[in-house]
């Protein structure tokens, strides 16, 4: 998904106040669950964990969130249990993130829309990075795209969603903003989570990596990583200020994987009220902000109704674009 | 000796009053989740993260409660091999081929025991290679690409043949068939379903657990049901005999856990091939260097339950390493831990070792720990244990049927893997009755993913070209290896099968 | 005969798993080996190794007498409906009757039977849903 800095920025100031409001709610989640779509270690599972125990560090939850780990076809897997077993699960809370909207667009989740589940809120975005191993003879993004241009096969690319996922689409977007038009011909590599693609870059097997900054960081803090592009607008803040945009090398690209939760599509109106307040608390306290700091997590503050509309919109956008490289009919 | 000052401040965080309680704690529940069929490792741990997390417990002491009930699995899962030929868990599965015999010749005690030294002797050596060898062996994981791994599976695949049964094209089906059960669900590399014929709960896959729980309890209590009349409680009195095995079978024994100690923690070490496959390569490798004729191995050789329980133990100790050094999980139960390790706020990675010296070394400290006293637990308990031999079938076998159930309702909650389960026993006593081995269906829908998932990725990143499998020197030296495993015993088993004819002419009938 | 007979089920086996990889739908985007090669290999290996089990058949097991089969398919079928009945009527009374109907069939007396149903039931219960915390399934009683 692809989006404006500027749209992100006053769709997020224009929400983060009618979020604010309504925090009066009779439900309490019993046994709160959360699933993490993947396998421990990834995104997902990051952001079932850590939104866990900050919601009972908090004391927004007085009970532990118990974190499922349901792995499987790009999160399809758990899409279609949530759909299909736990439709009104109120102590449900699942995962998603751009990585879910990109499934859903490309109808990539069989028989599974968008609408058979609430969209609860986000809790920020990150952006998307594209690495080589620190002795890699690759200088930037440009020499990347043109070594890819000039032989696709010469170059491997590991990330950690299945083919025609997320981290695929990113190279393929960056791909297209550099003039490769075939983008099929880019070889990606589909690994179990990011860890394993990072693992691989690092052992030669593949020449760069594609996936989000939380999952590259503790390879760039050792030095075995080297980061060529970080698809924000602008450089980050703090340690990550050293990472150049792809933009500021020629390369007009922006790719944020936000992340968020969605919740059974039979959830009581209570229920999705509560956790939605939950979450907006959560999000609007400052051990939040630097949480988000500390993980190269960039501000994207929407709620409920707006976090809906946010995601359909997305899931509009990403076919767009999908329809425009050629990968989907 | 900057390593031994680290470990003794680690030992200085581990050992408090609260943290040997939470060990001694998680021994004792892990030995109890392992020796149940139906909870491995993985479950064990998952299932008292929780408890780590109300007891609000900090970084160190959780991880000291959950590594003691993981190491305590491991330990655990022989038992139930050992008395009841059913694994408690999947590493536990190459137990019970030596194991259960010995236990039927009156031996059950001495297996019981052994097995238990050759645990702790695998984890304790693990434990220091942990310590010494940890940031050399990442580079060893390092070494294997996709390429390397499907070589590593092909290896472990081809060298079956002997293991299990005499006839390798049964084994051949059941490693085939194992491998077809495992591609069922969603496809990770392209996210189409394969061979689910619409049935959601099938797309995450058939789960390894429900196999095995069926194909080795389930099909125990059938045999036991057709065998009712008499015959299943006049072969029940099993002698128990002595408790400890005897100085002489711990000396023959110890080159074996010595080698499998060494196979079991690099197996380990390389993520992506696990415990199982560290208990399953020391046990074929040992019967192929002690047992060239296939006269003892499966028929209750100490030798044959020493291997795979120093292999699974050390391997477990192995995981450890690339869960630490890269955040990569190496197992079922490290992608657990890993995961603990994420919610206490502690990125795993490179440089962990540095960043957190205190998590890093109270955890080996705990894993010290936790292996004297699951030594010390185990072996005075043996005599408890085997106690269980004494129960008459027709009480213990619903009693085993039932904590199958519960063991796999409880962690997925679906009465559809119940009735896969079932479906999975009647397939096991169907196969069993055939003379079917069933640890390789069991290996097959463990390692068919990740087998195929390398296949692919290696003649991706080689642009469809199929030779790139043989393209390095380790990948050639595995295939090699694979192929010597795999072509031998046809040669020598012709021979043997010949010699072992006239034996028996000359001896007479005392076959078992 | 047994043999013969499995071999000739396993190549069947084998044709249909072959038959359903190539009726795998491939994705609009895929790698170089695409989703139906590793099933097709496993296909083939499965064949042969059933030709050779049908050409060379091991000697035959002993198969049950017709009682005796009867007697392993009422298991499953109780079996079966433990697991579908397990979430209606909840776990301890479920269990207890599965657990009385095995104890029964392999030999107790009724009285015992039911004794060690009941048994079963209430200690696994006691282990591991208030020991180990699983949440094992809840009835119309609560248990």
């Amino acid at each position: 998904m692809i989006f404006k800095a500027t749209r992100l920025a006053a769709a997020a100031a224009l929400l983060s106040a009618s979020a604010l409001g309504v925090s009066a709610q009779g439900f309490t989640p019993e046994n709160p669950e959360c699933i993490a779509p993947a396998n421990p270690g990834g995104g997902w599972d990051f952001t079932c964990r850590q939104v866990g125990k900050s919601l009972q560090d908090l004391g927004l939850l007085d009970k532990t969130v118990q974190v499922v780990n349901l792995a499987g076809g790009g999160g399809g897997v758990a899409y279609a249990e949530v759909v299909n077993k736990r439709n009104d699960d109120n102590n449900l809370i699942v995962a998603a993130s751009a990585a879910t909207a990109t499934r859903l667009a490309q109808g990539a989740y069989p028989g599974n829309t968008m609408d058979q589940v609430r969209w609860l809120a986000s809790i920020g975005a990150d952006y998307g990075v594209i690495a080589v191993a620190k002795d890699s003879e690759i200088a930037d993004l440009p020499a990347l795209l043109d070594m890819i241009k000039s032989d696709p096969t010469s170059i491997s690319v590991a990330g950690g969603s299945a083919v025609g996922g997320w981290d695929h689409l990113k190279v393929l977007i960056a791909a297209n903003a550099h003039g490769i038009d075939d983008v099929r011909s880019v070889k990606y590599i589909a690994f179990d989570g990011g860890g394993e693609a990072v693992t691989q870059l690092l052992a030669g097997s593949v020449q760069a990596f594609t996936g989000d900054i939380s999952e590259a960081k503790g390879f760039v803090d050792s030095g075995d990583i080297r980061v060529i592009a970080v698809l924000a607008p602008e450089r980050l803040d703090g340690e990550f200020a050293a990472f150049p945009t792809a933009r500021e090398q020629g390369v007009d690209v922006i790719g944020a994987n936000w992340r968020g939760f969605y919740a059974p599509g039979g959830m009581s109106d209570e229920a999705y009220d509560a956790w939605v307040a939950k979450i907006a608390d959560l999000y609007a306290s400052p051990e939040w902000k630097e949480i988000m700091a500390a993980n190269g997590l960039a501000p994207l503050d929407l709620q409920g109704d707006a976090f809906q509309t946010f995601v359909a919109e997305s899931v509009a956008q990403i076919q767009a674009i999908s329809r425009e490289i050629g990968i989907i009919k | 000796m900057d390593t031994l000052a680290s470990l003794a401040d680690g030992f200085a965080i581990a050992l408090t009053w609260q943290n040997i309680l939470l060990a001694l704690l998680g021994c004792f529940l892990g030995t109890i989740m392992g020796a149940l069929p139906g909870l491995g490792p993985s479950n064990g741990v998952a299932i008292l993260i929780p408890l780590a997390f109300t007891l609000g417990l900090g970084a160190t002491p959780s991880l000291i409660l959950l590594t003691s009930v993981y190491y305590g699995a491991m330990y655990g899962g022989r038992i139930s091999s050992i008395l009841l030929n059913i694994p408690g868990d999947e590493p536990a599965m190459m137990t019970c081929l030596d194991g259960h015999p010995m236990a039927r010749k009156g031996m059950a005690g001495q297996a019981l025991s052994l097995s238990g030294i050759a645990s702790f002797v695998g984890a304790f050596f693990a434990t220091w290679g942990l310590i010494f060898l940890a940031p050399q062996l990442v580079k060893i994981a390092l070494l294997f690409g996709p390429a390397e791994y499907f070589a590593l599976f092909a290896l472990a695949f081809m060298t079956l043949g002997g293991v299990s049964s005499t006839n390798q094209a049964k084994s051949a089906f059941a490693a085939a068939l194992g491998l077809g059960l495992a591609m069922v669900g969603v496809d990770t590399q392209t996210g189409v379903p394969r061979f689910t014929f619409g049935e959601v709960h099938l797309y995450d896959g058939l789960d390894f657990l429900v196999a095995i729980v069926g194909l080795f309890a389930l099909s125990e209590v059938f045999i036991f049901l057709e065998k009712r009349h008499g015959e299943a409680d006049a072969s029940a009195p099993v002698k128990i005999g002595r408790l400890t095995p005897p100085m002489k079978m711990l000396k023959d024994t110890a080159p074996t856990m010595a080698r499998s100690t060494v196979l079991g923690f690099l197996a380990g070490v390389l993520p992506g091939a696990g415990a199982s496959l560290g208990s399953f390569i020391s046990y074929s490798l040992e019967k192929r260097l002690v047992d060239k004729d296939g006269k003892t191995f499966g028929k209750g050789d100490p030798r044959g339950v020493a291997a795979p329980e120093a292999g699974n133990n050390a391997a477990a100790g192995g995981a450890l390493v690339p869960m630490l050094a890269l955040g990569v999980p190496g197992s079922g139960t490290t992608a657990v831990l890993l995961a603990v390790l994420l919610a206490l706020n502690i990125t795993p990675g490179p440089l962990l070792f540095t960043q957190n010296p205190d998590v890093v070394w109270g955890l080996i400290a705990a894993l010290f720990i936790a292996n004297f006293m699951l030594l010390a637990m185990n072996i005075p308990m043996v005599g408890l244990f085997t106690r269980v031999l004494m129960v008459p079938p027709r009480i213990l076998m619903p009693v085993v049927a039932m904590v199958s159930f519960v063991g796999i309702y409880g962690i997925s909650g679906s009465s559809f893997d119940l009735v896969v389960m079932i479906g999975f026993g009647v397939m096991g006593w169907v196969l069993r009755k055939l003379d079917v081995p069933l640890v390789p269906i069991i290996l097959g829908t463990l390692l068919g993913n990740s087998m195929e998932n390398n296949l692919r990725r290696a003649i991706t990143i080689d642009n469809g070209d199929w030779w790139t499998l043989i393209d390095s020197p380790l990948s050639i030296g595995l295939w090699l290896f694979a192929t010597i495993g795999f072509i031998l015993p046809l040669i020598v088993g012709r021979k043997v099968k010949s010699k072992m004819h006239e034996r028996r002419d000359e001896e007479g009938s005392i076959s078992d | 005969m047994s043999d013969r007979i499995f071999g000739v089920v396993g190549l069947l086996l084998a044709i249909g798993f072959a038959l359903a990889a190539f009726a795998i739908e491939e994705s609009f985007l895929s790698d170089a080996v695409g989703p139906k090669a590793f099933p097709l290999i496993i296909a083939t290996v499965l064949g042969l190794s059933s030709i050779v089990i049908a050409l060379k058949p091991d000697p035959e097991p002993e198969w049950p007498a017709l009682p005796r089969l009867a007697e392993v398919l009422a298991a499953v079928v109780v079996m079966i409906l433990y697991a579908e009945l397990l979430p209606e009527i909840g776990f301890v009374i479920a269990t207890a009757f599965a657990a009385t109907y095995l104890t029964w069939r392999l030999g107790s007396g009724l009285i015992a039977s039911v004794v060690t149903g009941i048994g079963t039931s209430l200690g696994i219960y006691v282990i591991f849903h208030m020991v180990l915390g699983l949440s094992l399934a809840r009835g119309p009683l609560g248990f």
